[in-house]
């Protein structure tokens, strides 16, 4: 186990920055989540830590020891590929194994370790089959597994789950969870997934075009983004932005609502629109209203209600929760 | 239905085309010299190995057919290490000289054998390596190893890098990379290695007889002349010499057909 620093961290291809002034502490065992939109350089950023990609400047340190110069194995971490990267020609326990038998350690010790992490992931039955022969999920836990049967110091996840369909997602979620509070190593998950992010990080390293936005806690972040782009970014359905008259109220250049933080109610004082779409998900009922001088809003009611496509709804954001940003996109005093 | 006949007429025909001459010279090699009078088609009445057995040992063809056998499998044993380890380079791996490389290696793909082959002449002579086995291996390496490392190349390509990263990250060198993880998903490329250069070692005739002039160096196509002088053609040798020389090569293709197929196809595909 082992904490990581990352001082100055920047990555460039030639003239192209695609990483700039990286800079993030991560303590040991903690569970640190990178999330962002597509091509913003979370993946790139974790193949730096991992020792497949070359870090341009700043200094990368695991354990206290500086690592920019380390190869893979030197670094002593393990990796989940998001395309679990299994040899297809070794069977599961021949996948699992092949980092010990790569130290030439005994026959005995190997199986011995192999089936105790394959006991872990319920992957004991599959031990002599090849991956070709594995549903989607059993080789996402093969993969775990062979990261796991090492004991390295820092566990790197790439998008696991992105292969997977969404009742596997969740249950998969679960189990990663559950294997970090079980192993209590540091673990760095890459997903451009919020959801994911929100339910499984300790902290959460929110990245835009080669920038940290903000680090924090789940609840942190969804509370007091640090920017527009976070606030946008964090919580599902994603956060209304609301401009002109109704933000000028506020003395705010935008103004943010999330959906859950609207209420239903009279028209006196209230923003009244007409409904466009209802989804009705049961514990929840999602409205899409049009709101003059705001565009169309989300409107997210706990439990189930009986608006229609049509009806007018007056909706009143409530004060306590009203995000509020100046033209950059930075957040003003609420 | 009518198309499917078409294609299995056209193909009969083709089919046909190919196999005639191989059949009339294994009838040819089967016959008593006294049935040649017949034409060639005429299957033999009589059958008799006598032309095999004299081509075997009074014809020289033992010999010839270990000469043969020991270049065409160090042939295709050093081709397939050489090549694979400079495809594997060549994909997996960022260095110096790179590009220039892969141009040098476009450049051997371009280049006829026969305009090489007075300087290849005179560097294997210099070598010292005249009417030696190891001459004419260096030579056939030589001369196709660009065709080999361009197939390995294409094969390679379509491995995932994301299998080369994994086997890093669990503390794999290249050389274990290469041996442990993307040699033994290369079965396809390194059977249609093994056989076309086996298949192009064992037939060629022009650098066998420049570089291996002694009687007991020679190989089967180069023995294979003794039967056709000037004036005179000795048939029946002829034949039994082409068909010892065809047996090894059609049984070896007959074995591995679907691996060479997959070899051949794996850049097309991929």
């Amino acid at each position: 186990m082992a904490g990581l620093e990352l001082k100055n961290l920047s990555k460039a291809y030639g003239q192209t920055e695609v990483l700039h002034d990286i800079n993030l502490s991560i303590a040991d065992g903690e569970f640190i989540v990178f999330v962002g939109p597509s091509g913003c350089g979370k993946s790139t950023l974790l193949r730096m830590i991992a020792g497949l990609e070359e870090i341009t400047g700043g200094e990368l340190t695991i354990g206290g020891t500086r690592a920019n110069a380390l190869s893979p194995k030197q670094r002593d971490i393990a990796m989940v590929f998001q395309s679990y990267a299994l040899y297809p020609q070794m069977t599961v326990a021949e996948n699992m194994g092949f980092s010990l038998s790569l130290e030439r350690k005994s026959k005995a010790e190997i199986a011995e370790k192999v089936q105790e992490a394959a006991d872990a992931l319920q992957l004991g039955p599959y031990l002599d089959r090849k991956p070709g022969q594995l549903s989607g999920g059993q080789r996402q836990r093969v993969a775990i597994g062979r990261a796991i049967v090492r004991k390295p110091k820092v566990f790197l996840l790439d998008e696991p789950l992105s292969n997977l369909d969404a009742a596997l997602r969740s249950e998969t979620r679960v189990e990663i969870s559950e294997l970090h509070q079980r192993v209590e190593t540091t673990m760095i998950y890459v997903t451009y997934d919020q959801v994911e992010a929100m339910t499984m990080a300790d902290r959460i390293v929110v990245l835009n075009g080669g920038y940290i936005e903000q680090v924090g806690s789940p609840m942190d972040l969804y509370n007091n983004p640090a920017s527009e782009f976070v606030a946008g970014f964090i919580g599902s359905p994603k956060m209304n932005f609301i401009t002109g008259p109704h933000a000028q109220v506020v003395d705010a250049a935008t103004m943010g609502v999330r959906p859950e933080h609207f209420d239903i109610g009279p028209a006196d004082d209230a923003w009244s629109g007409k409904v466009t779409l209802v989804e009705r998900l049961g514990h929840d009922t999602v409205l899409y209203v049009n709101v003059a001088g705001a565009g169309s809003l989300t409107v997210n009611l706990s439990g189930q209600h009986d608006q229609r496509v049509g009806d007018t709804v007056h909706l009143k954001p409530r004060p306590e929760f009203i995000h509020k940003f100046d033209q950059n996109g930075r957040p003003l005093s609420v | 239905m009518a198309r499917k006949w078409l294609l299995l007429f056209v193909l009969g025909v083709i089919a046909v085309l190919m196999a005639a001459p191989l059949v009339l010279t294994v009838f040819t090699s089967l016959k008593p010299t006294t049935e040649l009078v017949n034409p060639a088609w005429y299957p033999p009445q009589e059958l008799t190995f006598d032309h095999y057995v004299r081509v075997w040992t009074d014809g020289g063809f033992s010999g010839y057919f270990v000469n043969t056998l020991i270049i065409s499998v160090v042939d295709a044993i050093v081709m397939i290490l050489i090549a694979s380890l400079a495809a594997y380079a060549m994909v997996f791996m960022e260095f110096r000289g790179k590009m220039l490389l892969q141009l040098l290696f476009v450049l051997g793909l371009m280049i006829p054998v026969t305009a090489v082959v007075l300087p290849l002449f005179q560097i294997v002579r210099s070598l010292g390596l005249l009417n030696s086995h190891l001459g004419v291996i260096f030579a056939d390496l030589a001369l196709a190893v660009s065709v080999f490392v361009f197939m390995f190349t294409s094969y390679f390509a379509g491995v995932p890098k994301a299998l080369h990263e994994a086997a890093r990250i669990d503390g794999a060198t290249e050389f274990q990379i290469y041996r442990r993880v993307v040699m033994p998903i290369a079965t396809p490329a390194v059977v249609t290695t093994a056989l076309l250069e086996f298949l192009w070692s064992w037939n060629d005739l022009l650098l066998r007889l420049l570089l291996m002039t002694r009687d007991e160096m020679r190989t089967l196509s180069v023995g294979l002349l003794n039967f056709q002088g000037t004036m005179t053609r000795d048939v029946t040798g002829l034949s039994s010499g082409t068909a010892i020389m065809a047996i090894p090569v059609v049984l070896l293709f007959l074995v591995f057909q679907r691996s060479f197929v997959r070899g051949m196809t794996a850049g097309a595909v991929k």
